[in-house]
């Protein structure tokens, strides 16, 4: 038997986890972005076909007067021209999900516009045919692994971490990675064990390892103590996690009586699923780009509007906050030229193709009939996007209107994560509320990218700076009359909190499984951050 | 250039010569789903290419696409050409002209449908 062999790399989620390897080969993106365009024509003719095929044997069960609207929606897709039209924008770069949706929407509008009502009522049958090969569109499947295995790669993409059932356990050793990025958020969120920055190193022949992704330490052939230990501490970890379940229905106050409000941020419908929203003000971020899976989820209004019903009706009249599609960064999209940390992501890119914004502003607006909705847009960095939005949403209302289904205009607010934001937020009266998302408004402010391990420690001594910004803003947001709170990591690291007490925030929003951690450090503050003295 | 065209066309026999015709739709809803099925179905039962016009407008469609036949937005009222040009063109532009004339006749037309 081969020695015992250790590794030392940074902790990014703690917890321990032994499995069987599984070594990424290759990790690309490939969630949202289109590989090439003969693979997108091949995706659109094959739901073309699908859908050919499933309503023809639909027609042939149906009854007469059934089975002749379905003829004409084979007709209609028998048809080379509609194909083409889709086809013409897969030859502009879209992908075949969002070159259909577009292709049609604009083809049903022609309708729609029309003084004639026999006219406009085909508008219907399109849109069941536009739904059709929508649904019929899997997208690209996400590589997935075995369940329980220990991913071992170079990086692991959000999409690959949110596709895997981590339920069975498992964690992730990464050559590479950042403590900063999205898959270490997403994995301390979902308590997946997690070590970065290992280097590469050569597993071949190798089957188990264990890791702690607490010290950041990487065992292959751990000795039978060292496993049993490993093993006794990750059972002595499992009451802190019951502990987060727990509701607790009481409002939270510092030590000296400021009442203080904690809300989650979600990232996936799992992550609510048997959690008691009693001790929760609501949901603080909804990030709505993990809660796709493909790029035919982000063009299917329908789809959309499910997921957001769903989570409303979880959360009852508490409120819901729902940020649009934050797209870019490093989280992939559609078309990845420009779309770097600085480049069209957020907001900007929503407006740059406005597709995307119309489609989730619908699937938005007739979500807010079904609780407490608010909406965020991401990277907002100056008035005129949110205004620009703001219209789009009207525009879609209208629209909703002359389609007579039910809707209503949700508040909305934005993210206030870019420097320029924050320093100028007095002309953002138009906002409803303002959430500062601290990860990138760090990132912004400091020049250190966060999904880069060589300036990482910037973080962490860059605190000053950004406490300081926070409370100017806190400041302007006050005389605005308008609601604040954080949602970015350092709302759910106990070391941040103090100071932002100081800063004058009380609403923070975390991952669920910081709750406990947080309620109960709050209980021991004053507000203004300092320890309360014992009695 | 345009010579040469005019030869072509006198050497073709009547059976492969260009032909057109305008209708007035009178059926009650115009060209909706189930009529533009039947129109674009005959239609493409012939091998000649059949291209239609709604109301003067000079833009000319493919009358075999139901994409564009609907896309036209044919109402009651609407003038429609026809013209169709290659082989059986004459027998193609009669039999759409009754099929519009007759408000869509489906059950004379049921033979025919595939």
């Amino acid at each position: 038997m081969a020695a015992m062999f250790r590794l030392q790399g940074k902790g990014a989620s703690p917890g321990t986890a032994f499995g069987q390897i599984y070594l990424a080969v290759d990790v690309e993106e490939t969630f949202l972005s289109p590989t090439d365009p003969s693979a997108e024509h091949a995706i659109l003719s094959d739901a073309v076909q699908g859908s050919i095929a499933a309503l023809r044997e639909l027609a042939a069960r149906s009854s007469t007067e059934s089975a002749s609207i379905l003829e004409f929606q084979i007709e209609m897709l028998l048809d080379p021209e509609i194909t083409e039209m889709a086809a013409r924008r897969i030859g502009t770069g879209d992908g075949a999900a969002l070159a259909w949706v577009t292709a049609l929407d604009n083809y049903i509008a022609g309708f729609e516009q029309s003084d004639n009502e026999a006219v406009r009522a085909r508008a219907a049958d399109l849109f069941d045919i536009k739904s059709r090969v929508l649904a019929a569109m899997t997208g690209k499947p996400v590589a997935d692994f075995p369940v329980g295995f220990v991913f071992v790669g170079k990086d692991i993409s959000p999409s690959v971490f949110l596709a895997h059932d981590w339920s069975s356990g498992g964690g992730i050793v990464l050559f590479q990675g950042s403590a900063a990025s999205h898959v270490s958020m997403l994995a301390r969120a979902k308590s997946v064990p997690m070590v970065i920055e290992t280097g590469t190193f050569n597993i071949a022949g190798e089957e188990k390892l264990l890791l702690d992704g607490g010290t950041g330490s990487v065992v292959l052939h751990p000795s039978d103590e060292e496993l049993r230990q490993a093993l006794s501490t990750r059972l002595s970890m499992r009451p802190i996690a019951n502990e987060a379940e727990a509701p607790c229905s009481t409002k939270l106050r510092t030590a000296d009586g400021a009442e203080i409000s904690l809300s989650i941020n979600v990232n996936d419908l799992s992550d609510i699923i048997g959690i008691d929203h009693a001790g929760i003000e609501g949901i603080g971020l909804l990030r709505t780009e993990f809660l796709m899976s493909s790029a035919a989820d982000i063009a299917n209004e329908d789809r959309q509007y499910g997921i957001y019903r769903q989570v409303l009706e979880w959360a009852g009249q508490k409120p819901v906050t729902i940020r649009m599609l934050d797209l870019g960064g490093d989280k992939p999209v559609p078309d990845r030229d420009g779309t770097s940390f600085l480049g069209l992501r957020g907001i900007r890119l929503l407006l740059a193709r406005p597709e995307f914004l119309r489609i989730q502003a619908r699937a938005l607006l007739r979500s807010a009939v079904h609780g407490n909705l608010k909406v965020m847009l991401p990277m907002v960095t100056l008035p005129s996007e949110l205004e620009k939005t703001v219209t789009i949403f009207r525009e879609e209302l209208t629209l909703l209107q002359r389609r007579r289904i039910s809707h209503r205009m949700p508040p909305i607010g934005i993210m206030v994560e870019v420097p320029a934001t924050a320093i100028m937020l007095d002309t953002f009266g138009a906002a409803e509320f303002f959430s500062f998302g601290t990860n990138d408004l760090v990132q912004y402010l400091t020049a250190a990218a966060r999904d880069n391990a060589a300036v990482a420690d910037i973080y962490t001594h860059a605190a000053p700076a950004i406490f300081r910004l926070l409370e100017h803003t806190v400041h302007i947001a006050a005389t605005l009359g308008a609601p604040v709170s954080v949602c970015g990591d350092m709302a759910g690291e106990p070391e941040y909190i103090p100071a932002l007490l100081r800063c004058g925030l009380r609403h923070f929003s975390l991952a669920p499984a910081q709750l406990a951690v947080i309620r109960s450090q709050i209980t021991q503050l004053n507000a203004d951050g300092t320890m309360a003295v014992e009695k | 250039m345009s010579n040469e065209h005019d030869a072509r066309l006198q050497e073709k026999d009547h059976v492969t010569a260009q032909w057109q015709t305008e209708i007035e739709v009178v059926h009650g809803i115009g060209l909706h789903a189930r009529p533009s099925v039947i129109f674009t179905r005959l239609a493409k039962s012939f091998p000649c290419t059949i291209e239609i016009e709604v109301n003067g407008s000079s833009i000319w469609l493919n009358g075999k696409s139901i994409v564009k036949v609907m896309g036209a937005k044919i109402r009651k009222g609407s003038v429609l050409k026809i013209r169709a040009d290659g082989i059986r063109a004459a027998e193609a532009i009669a039999a759409l002209k009754e099929l519009v004339e007759h408000n869509f006749d489906e059950d004379k037309l049921h033979g025919r449908n595939v």
